[in-house]
Formats: structure tokens, sequence, C-alpha cells
């Protein structure tokens, strides 16, 4: 009689133990195990090395077609003088698109993030993010070089083009999609005693100047700004 | 008989002993897989960066496409001025569209801004918004019927918004061509998006969605599209 209560109790204490066991079990397959995910995430990190390497070769690609139609161009209407008057006024909008790499008279804009920042100070500074350069800095430095009547700008030789957007993503400043980081060399084709007005006292370079932002500018006889290398479409417009 | 019951009780004690050394095994086995979480947003970033680099590549092939027939049809034509004129014309077209030197049409969003009391609209509100229309991939804009170009300046003198050195003033009318839904989905994100940060800073904003948009020329006899200073690299 006592005996039959023992095992029937044993028995249903190794029943929950076994049901238990299993439902782990179960719970650990579904969570696919650590190894595949790796696995998986290696497989993706290949592919889109893969995706960027024949990207990069196709624009290539696109460079070395765009100068031969150029020279193509060039060489059916050289003989025409209302096809040659065309051909220059498809070069000009080239070179207003940002699609030709461009050389001429300008300065050389470079900002850096506070190099006084470190590990000791970081709690005695009012707020870190005042002394770092922005998306928002970068905005308002392109837009003053615009006004200051720039005719081609690049930070980071991304140049700056009519669909350009400067943002900001987590701590990641993107240009054209592109990430960037401190220190940003801003090359500006202009007048370059006309960009003296930018660090002026309470412009913009001023103004972040004040909270420890590195800001030296160069007026050089020879600035070189690349082209864009993405494509600016027109899906929608008519 | 008292032997037997030592025995058997010895197994069962051994059995569940171990059962319950399985059961914790599989608890911190468990415990780890979850900290892969962080792993798989690391997969979903990559999973971005590979939708991108994909999208860059397609758009890039199908320009190479484009000039190469170019270039074939140039080659075609060498024989006849007529036609080789023709295909400049297209080109011309074609490109000042995309620099700004004529009218488009196309669908997309117009979104309005209006000084309030409280609150007016400053240079700075329009520069933001241009990025974020951009951002979205507005191939063309334009602010009170000022094209806004490759080189166009916002800035505000005196509390007068200057557009492409041309003063503009309340209310702001800004059109952006290109696809409906990314434009407003992009700007009329909950809280985070331009119309709910803007309203929510007290200021006037309000947006809506046209088939049917028309945006200007650049138009201004002070500044010529042109360059002096700027000459191209040629190879």
């Amino acid at each position: 009689m006592k005996k039959n209560k023992i095992a029937v109790l044993l028995g249903i204490v190794c029943l929950i133990l076994t049901i238990a066991i299993i439902i782990q079990v179960n719970t650990i397959k579904r969570t696919s195990s650590t190894v595949s995910k790796r696995f998986s995430e290696d497989n993706i990190r290949d592919e889109v090395l893969k995706w960027k390497e024949k990207y990069d070769k196709e624009t290539q690609n696109l460079d070395n077609a765009e100068k031969e139609l150029a020279k193509i161009r060039e060489e059916a209407t050289k003989d025409d003088v209302t096809a040659s008057a065309l051909e220059e006024q498809i070069t000009l909008n080239n070179n207003l698109l940002g699609l030709t790499d461009l050389e001429g008279k300008g300065i050389e804009l470079t900002i850096k993030d506070d190099p006084n920042i470190n590990t000791e100070n970081v709690a005695i500074l009012d707020d870190i993010s005042n002394h770092l350069v922005h998306d928002n800095d970068l905005r308002m430095i392109v837009n003053e070089l615009k006004n200051a009547g720039a005719e081609a700008i690049s930070i980071n030789d991304q140049r700056i083009v009519t669909t350009t957007a400067i943002t900001c993503i987590g701590n990641v400043i993107k240009i054209n999609d592109e990430k960037v980081s401190s220190p940003f060399v801003i090359k500006a084709i202009c007048f370059p005693e006309r960009m003296e007005t930018l660090t002026r006292g309470g412009g913009y370079l001023d103004f972040i100047d004040d909270y420890g932002i590195v800001v030296s500018l160069k007026k050089l006889e020879k600035v070189r700004i690349p082209k864009y290398t993405g494509v600016i479409s027109s899906k929608y417009m008519k | 008989m008292e032997k037997e019951k030592i025995v058997m009780s010895i197994t069962i004690s051994i059995v569940c002993t171990l059962l319950v050394a399985i059961m914790f095994a599989q608890f911190k086995t468990v415990e780890e897989t979850d900290i892969t979480g962080i792993e798989s947003a690391r997969e979903e970033e990559l999973r971005t960066m590979l939708a991108s680099w994909k999208s860059k590549y397609e758009e890039t092939n199908k320009k190479l496409e484009e000039t190469n027939e170019k270039i074939d049809e140039y080659k075609s034509k060498t024989a006849s001025v007529e036609e080789t004129t023709q295909l400049l014309n297209e080109e011309v077209i074609q490109t000042n569209k995309l620099v700004g030197k004529s009218d488009v049409t196309g669908e997309g969003v117009i979104i309005n801004l209006l000084d309030n009391e409280n609150s007016q609209i400053r240079d700075k509100d329009l520069l933001y918004l241009v990025n974020e229309l951009r951002l979205a991939g507005a191939e063309a804009i334009s602010i009170n019927d000022k094209r806004i170009i490759n080189m166009s300046e916002i800035v505000m003198v005196n509390d007068t918004i200057l557009i492409n050195t041309q003063r503009v003033s309340s209310p702001y009318t800004v059109k952006a061509i290109g696809n409906q839904k990314y434009l407003s989905s992009a700007l009329s994100f909950k809280n985070s998006g331009y119309i709910d940060k803007y309203t929510s800073l007290g200021k006037t904003v309000n947006m809506t969605v046209e088939k049917n948009i028309k945006i200007q020329a650049y138009n201004n006899e002070k500044g010529l599209m042109d360059f002096r200073y700027a000459k191209e690299v040629k190879q």
C-alpha cells in the first residue's frame, strides 16, 4: 500500500521533469542556434561586399562611357557652328550638375571635433554634444558657402549636388548616402577673398569655434573638386 | 528485501539528480542564445546596406546602358548633321531639366508654412525641410516659385528670407516632385517627422499630396548659371 503510493509519486515527478526537458529542447531549436546565425550574417556580409564591388566596377564603366560620349559628341559637332554651340551647352550643364571634376581658385576649410574632449573632462563640460561637429553644422556651412558665391563644393570628397542630403543616423553623418567623419575637409571653388566673410565675428564659423571646434581656412590658387559618382535621376519629373 | 529497497531508492535518486542537472544545462543554453538579440540587429543593418548597394548598382547600370545607347546613336548618325543636331537637342533638353533651366511637372507634395502670432518661419526651417525632401528622393524643389538648384542659398537678412538672392515671404509654398509615397511618409512620421516636429514647436505647417505639380525654371537676371572660376579637368 505504502510502496504503491511512493511509486506513483516518483512516476509523476519523473514525468514532469521529462516534459520540462522536452519543452526546453524545443525552445532552443526554435531560437535558431548561435552558430547558424553567425553563418547567415557572414553570408550577408559577403553579399554586401560583392554588390559594393559590382557597384564600384559599374561606376568605373560609366565613367569611361561618359568620357567616350563627350569625345564623340565633340568630334561629331566640331565642323558645325550650331551643333558645337549645343555641345557646349551640354558640357556646361554636366559641369553644373557636378558630373565632372572641376578645378579653380578657392578655399579649403577644415573643421574638427574639439580635441580637448577626453575621459577626464567629459563630466565637467556642459554638454559634450556642443563640442562635436554635427550634420546641421555642415548644412549651415554649405549654405554660407553658397551664399558667398561658391561654384562647386565637396566635403571629404563627396560632391554637393542638387540631390545631396546631409544627415545623421545614430552617430554617423552621411552625405550622398556615404559615411563621412571628422575631420571634415570642405573644399569650394570661389573667389577666395569673398570667403573671408565666412570667418567674420558673429558668423557661423565663429559660433562653433567658441565651442572648441577647430576651424581652419586656407585660400588656395587651385582647388580640385571631384565629380559626383552617383546618378541624378528624373524618374518622376517631366 | 531491505537491500532491494536501498538499491531502488539509490537508483531513483541518481536518475532524479541527472534530470535536474540536464534541466540546468538547458536553462543556461537558453540564456546564452538570448544574447544573440544584438547580433540579429546587426544582421538587419547589413540587410539595409545590401539593399542600398543593390539599388545603387542598378541605377548606375541603367545609366551606363543609356550612355552606351547614346554613344551608338552618335556613331550611327555622324553622316547627317540634322540627325546629330536632333540628338544634341534631346540631350540639352534632358540636362536642362536636371540643372533646373526648364519648367518640370510630376507627382509629389506641396508643403505650406505660415508665420503665426507665436512663431515665425526661419531660414533654417526651410533649409531643414529641403534637406528632408532630398533625403526622401525629391527630384525638383521650389520655394515660392524660386527653384532650388545646386548652388541655391536660403538666408535670412534682417528678418527677410532670401532665396537665389530674391526676397520671399510668408506664406511659403514648398513644392517637391518625386515619389509621392516616399515624400509624404518621410515628412509625416509620427513625432520624428518634419510636420509633427515643427507643429509641436508651434509652427504652422501642412502638407498636401498632388498628382500634377508644376515647378518653374530657375529665373534670376542677376545670377546666370555659369562659372567664373571653375574649369573642367580633362584627363
